[in-house]
């Protein structure tokens, strides 16, 4: 029973993380329709952004926050605008361009962070990297626990954000139906900039709470983005409270699939399951509930 | 399609200039050449074998070279992957022309490459891929300085044997690589000669975030002994992990690579006392050299070293002394000069030999570390020991 | 002169091997020929079908796993994979394309990714029959470059005239319907799932046969190798777009691209700094090398970016556009 309730408690807190990760990717495929395989790739320069703050100005990862996050907005915008944007303008047979432009940034990043930090592990060890508390005989990783909560307030944040500021339901209305919009004085261009940034922030976040339990190194990008697309396809483009879900779900799939079946198996679970949500409930969660 | 022609005449063209465009040739130098990871996942480890080559190979010139020769080396970067490592080999072969070849890293990179040293009749003398097959194909062209994956825990069967006799079970944590798949199915093997009982062996991907699935198995089944054959990272988050979740064993040991690194026990902190590890050296090692290895390789690079580096260090002499033996330079005649090679090394004693399946495989004993109040102390065997082992290790929660 | 300058290019492909007698480039021009079918087939599904696949590390691997496989497991040589690489992967085709067509756009991309990523791993985990990462070694039957190359050269020439005879054709112009506009396809009587199926099987093949070439002549392959991601389906898709999608010669242009400059950053620009340094003796330049060698990939990925972003249709796509940046001067009308 232990064995079962250790699993349970694992792939929950590891599912709020994933949702975190997922928000970031939901929005941006959600609004724009870009595949952005860059994904991981802007969490580890979020993560880096993490290091410097640690090591270098002994800033906490939960402080670093406040600056991982606007750090990848802004470079969220920029990528967006002064790369992404400018091939929604050009005509070419294949609308993937984009697809393998974000495949481009994703090399180019990993390739500076080399260049900068070399491929050397990189960890940050805080107070509470490894400490758990027990309820009964289950643990329950401090560092995990506390950005399940995070990730969790940031959804419920992100909810609110898109329903009720006007940004958010341009951001929704662009989302929908991108002509309409523009007819309705939405400014998509800007839209799709902010909301390339947005998503980069809460990637970053992730990331930044990440930090103080997993380490770093420049190729760490690749996994996470695939993880991404799970998420998001689990839970609905465009979804935050499906990315939640979905994440809780892949958290929980990857915990069983390892202690049931072995972990050798746990990526392949995740994939399983999002071959078999692509076929059976192409619109994920978000079917089954309103946003 | 007249746009295509051009297009294709125009590259043509560029190629051609390149092809033409030959590195200058400096004549009278030896060229060695290596192969090695100097960037992706593995560039950490192939920049410590990177530099001790260098360092090695500028002593040996500056006394004297090969009986007045200069030896060039040629580094090229197999990035981590078998592919590249083989266009690395065919390139320093045929067109650098080196009469022998070094390095080799990555066990499946290695394997690779052997292959193709091979088929050219071109000596390559391994020092660090440890899969036993790489020995075991009877391939005279081939030698390995470096005690092959199986032989790894040797030294920590001895122990078992001599100290850790209650030992009964034992669960084994791999990962997903060829050096974790074929140096866990090795070691079960010996726990099975042993009389030790594998109660449960499972592989996993590198790279994962929560091993805790894993390791509450591994809690459930109360082994006395987990036996981890892991890098770096995943090395740190196992046995994170399994401070964070109260599980205990007698033993925890790694089977080398990743437990014993100083990263592992920066990135552990206090939870890294008392793992043991196997390893293939340690600059304490009772060797002509090795501590002098290790103190000269910090003084230069400012950085600290481990047994990879000392794999390579030792490959370069050993390379060296068969170019100063051999009838000719050429790669037959070194190669007749390393079967004969017998000397002492800062890494061990280098004789090429053959027994079981393995031919020209230089055969070492290993070593037993473990850390204690974060140093890393050679415990076994006893006559070269910095400390003394600690065993069985202390609770968890009473620590 | 139109219709002769694939085959003057032909021609001087022949003859490369008997004129350039380096084992080293011989290599890369055999990588190079590799690519040219991997992108053709590319091509066949993504380029003139429109449905792009990031799955096609999937055929490849599992060509070349069936010619490994022939060696270890039936005693076979394994040139048998080449004749049942194809096939094996034609096989895998069916599967792949029920599960995946059904989606659309993204969806359709994400899912092959996902089948990449089951197949890589399936090949990992499953070492009764892969030997998991330990791969499969097999010693090549020849030892010299010259009859993979010509072997590769055929292959090359096959795909690009399969692609050139299948688009020409009426299944062709079906293949361009679906791309265009798949449910006025669809409306119009052509069955575009059955189209598709072939479209896919077509790719299959070409690539399956290639993963077999590959196992014949690298000796070596292991999962991470033939069923990568990044250095398979990834760049199966650079070689497609970076040449130009839904042309014939675009996959060879992009093939020769790629490889080219993959090689010329790696090798730090072909040894041309180390090459000057050490004539004119500047060391300056030796360190240039150096980094320029070890930031091979990002100089790579830099350049990716920008093709995609100035030539979005590729080299041979946009080649006026190309020439024209280049030689301003000779414009002789309106801008192109």
């Amino acid at each position: 029973m232990e064995v079962f309730l250790q699993t349970l408690v694992a792939g929950i807190l590891k599912g709020g993380l994933y949702g975190l990760i997922g928000i970031g990717m939901t929005m941006i495929m959600g609004v724009m329709g870009i595949i952005n395989l860059a994904h991981g790739q802007l969490m580890m320069v979020g993560m880096y952004v993490t290091f410097v703050c640690f090591h270098y100005m002994g800033i906490d990862p939960y402080i670093a926050l406040f600056i991982s996050m606007p750090a990848l907005f802004l470079l969220g915008m920029v990528l967006q605008k002064y790369l992404l944007n400018p091939l929604m303008e050009v005509e070419s047979i294949l609308p993937e361009n984009q697809v393998l432009m974000t495949v481009g940034i994703g090399m180019v990043l990993t390739e500076i962070a080399r260049f900068i930090f070399s491929s050397d592990y990189k960890s940050v060890q805080t107070s509470y990297s490894s400490s758990s508390f027990f309820v009964g005989d289950i643990s329950f990783s401090v560092a995990l626990t506390i950005a399940f909560f995070i990730a969790v307030a940031f959804t419920v944040f992100m909810f609110w954000f898109l329903i009720k500021t006007d940004l958010g339901r341009s951001i929704r209305a662009t989302a929908q139906d991108k002509d309409a919009a523009l007819l309705m004085g939405v400014n998509s261009k800007r839209i799709t900039i902010i909301t390339f940034g947005i998503g980069s922030a809460l990637v970053a976040a992730a990331g930044t709470l990440l930090m103080p339990i997993y380490y770093l190194f420049p190729d760490i990008g690749g996994p996470f983005t695939r993880k991404a697309f799970v998420i998001t396809i689990l839970g609905g483009l465009g979804s935050t409270v499906g990315a939640i879900f979905g994440g809780v779900t892949l958290g929980l799939a990857e915990a069983f699939g390892a202690t049931y079946i072995g972990m050798a198996f746990d990526d392949m679970i995740g994939l399983l399951i999002f071959i078999l949500v692509l076929l059976f409930l192409p619109g994920g969660f978000k079917r089954l509930t309103k946003i | 399609m007249k746009k295509v022609s051009k297009i294709l005449c125009v590259f043509a063209a560029l190629f051609f200039l390149f092809t033409i465009a030959a590195t200058p040739v400096i004549a009278e130098n030896i060229k060695v050449g290596v192969v090695l990871p100097l960037t992706g996942k593995l560039a950490k480890f192939g920049e410590i074998e990177n530099k001790s080559f260098l360092m090695a190979v500028k002593e040996i010139n500056a006394a004297g070279g090969i009986n007045g020769k200069k030896i060039d080396l040629i580094i090229e970067d197999t990035t981590g992957k078998p592919d590249v490592g083989r266009s690395a080999i065919e390139k320093l072969i045929s067109q650098d022309k080196v009469i022998v070849v070094g390095g080799g890293y990555s066990s499946s990179v290695t394997w690779a490459s052997v292959a193709v040293a091979q088929q050219h009749k071109i000596p390559f003398l391994v020092n660090t891929g440890s899969a036993d097959r790489i020995t075991e194909q009877g391939w005279n062209y081939i030698f390995r300085l470096n005690p092959p994956v199986s032989e790894y825990p040797k030294g920590f069967a001895s122990f078992l044997q001599n100290v850790a006799k209650d030992v009964k079970t034992v669960a084994i944590l791999h990962e997903n690589s060829l050096f974790g798949q074929s140096g866990s199915k090795k070691f079960a093997k010996q726990c099975k000669s042993l009389g030790i009982n594998v109660m449960m062996k499972e592989g996993y991907e590198a790279g994962a975030i929560d091993f805790k699935p894993l390791l509450v198995k591994v809690k459930a089944k109360n082994p006395d002994l987990v036996y981890m054959i892991s890098y770096i990272m995943d090395a740190a988050m196992l046995i994170r992990q399994s401070k964070e979740l109260d599980m205990n064993a007698k033993l925890f040991v790694g089977g080398a690579a990743g437990f014993t690194l100083p990263e592992f026990q920066k990135n552990v902190g206090a939870g890294s006392d008392y793992v043991f590890s196997a390893t293939l050296w340690v600059p304490s090692a009772p060797y002509p050299g090795a501590q002098a290895y290790y103190d000269k390789f910090v003084a230069k690079y400012k950085t600290p070293t481990e047994y990879h580096g000392a794999e390579a260090y030792a490959a370069m002499y050993v390379i060296a002394d068969a170019l100063k033996r051999a009838k000719s330079l050429t790669p037959e005649a070194v190669r007749e000069a390393l079967a004969k090679t017998d000397m002492m090394t800062a890494f061990g004693p280098v004789k090429f030999v053959s027994y079981g399946k393995k031919t020209q495989q230089n055969s070492l004993p290993t070593f037993l570390v473990q850390w204690q109040k974060a140093k890393l102390e050679t415990v076994w065997p006893e006559n070269v020991s910095t400390a003394k082992y600690v065993y069985p290790v202390p609770k968890w929660n009473e620590r | 002169m139109k219709k002769h300058s694939p085959i003057l290019a032909l021609a001087i492909l022949i003859i490369f091997p008997m004129v350039v007698k380096s084992h080293y480039h011989q290599h890369l021009m055999i990588l190079f020929l590799m690519w040219v079918v991997i992108g053709s087939g590319w091509n066949v599904i993504a380029g003139f079908t429109g449905q792009v696949s990031f799955g096609d590390a999937a055929f490849f691997g599992t060509g070349a796993y069936t010619a490994g496989l022939f060696a270890t497991k039936l005693g076979l040589s394994a040139w048998w994979g080449m004749v049942f690489g194809g096939v094996a992967a034609m096989a895998i085709a069916f599967p792949f394309g029920w599960i995946c067509f059904r989606l659309r756009g993204a969806y359709f991309a994400l899912a092959t990714l996902a089948l990449n990523e089951i197949f890589r791993h399936a090949a990992t985990i499953w070492e009764s029959l892969t030997d998991g990462m330990v791969g499969i070694l097999i010693m090549q039957t020849f030892v010299s470059k010259i009859p993979y190359y010509y072997i590769a050269l055929g292959l090359a020439v096959i795909s690009v005239l399969t692609v050139q005879i299948v688009m020409g054709s009426k299944w062709g112009y079906y293949f361009v319907s679906i791309r265009e506009d798949q449910d006025a396809a669809e409306s119009l009587g052509i069955h575009t799932h059955f189209y598709k199926m072939i479209s896919l099987n077509i790719a299959a093949f070409l690539t399956g046969m290639a993963g077999a070439l590959f196992m014949n002549y690298m000796g070596f392959i292991d999962p991470e190798v033939v069923f990568s991601l990044h250095d398979i389906s990834i760049m199966a898709i650079l070689v497609g777009i970076v040449g130009g999608v839904g042309t014939v010669y675009g996959p060879v242009v992009g093939a020769f691209i790629m490889v080219g400059v993959h090689e010329f950053f790696r090798t730090g620009f072909f040894g041309v700094f180390e090459g000057i340094a050490s004539i004119t003796g500047i060391e300056f330049l030796n360190v240039v090398d150096k980094y320029v060698g070890h930031a091979h990939v990002l100089g790579f990925g830099i350049l990716v970016v920008l093709v995609i972003l100035l030539l979005p249709n590729g080299v041979v796509g946009d080649w006026d556009k190309l020439v024209g940046s280049l030689i301003p001067i000779k414009k002789k009308g309106a801008m192109v």
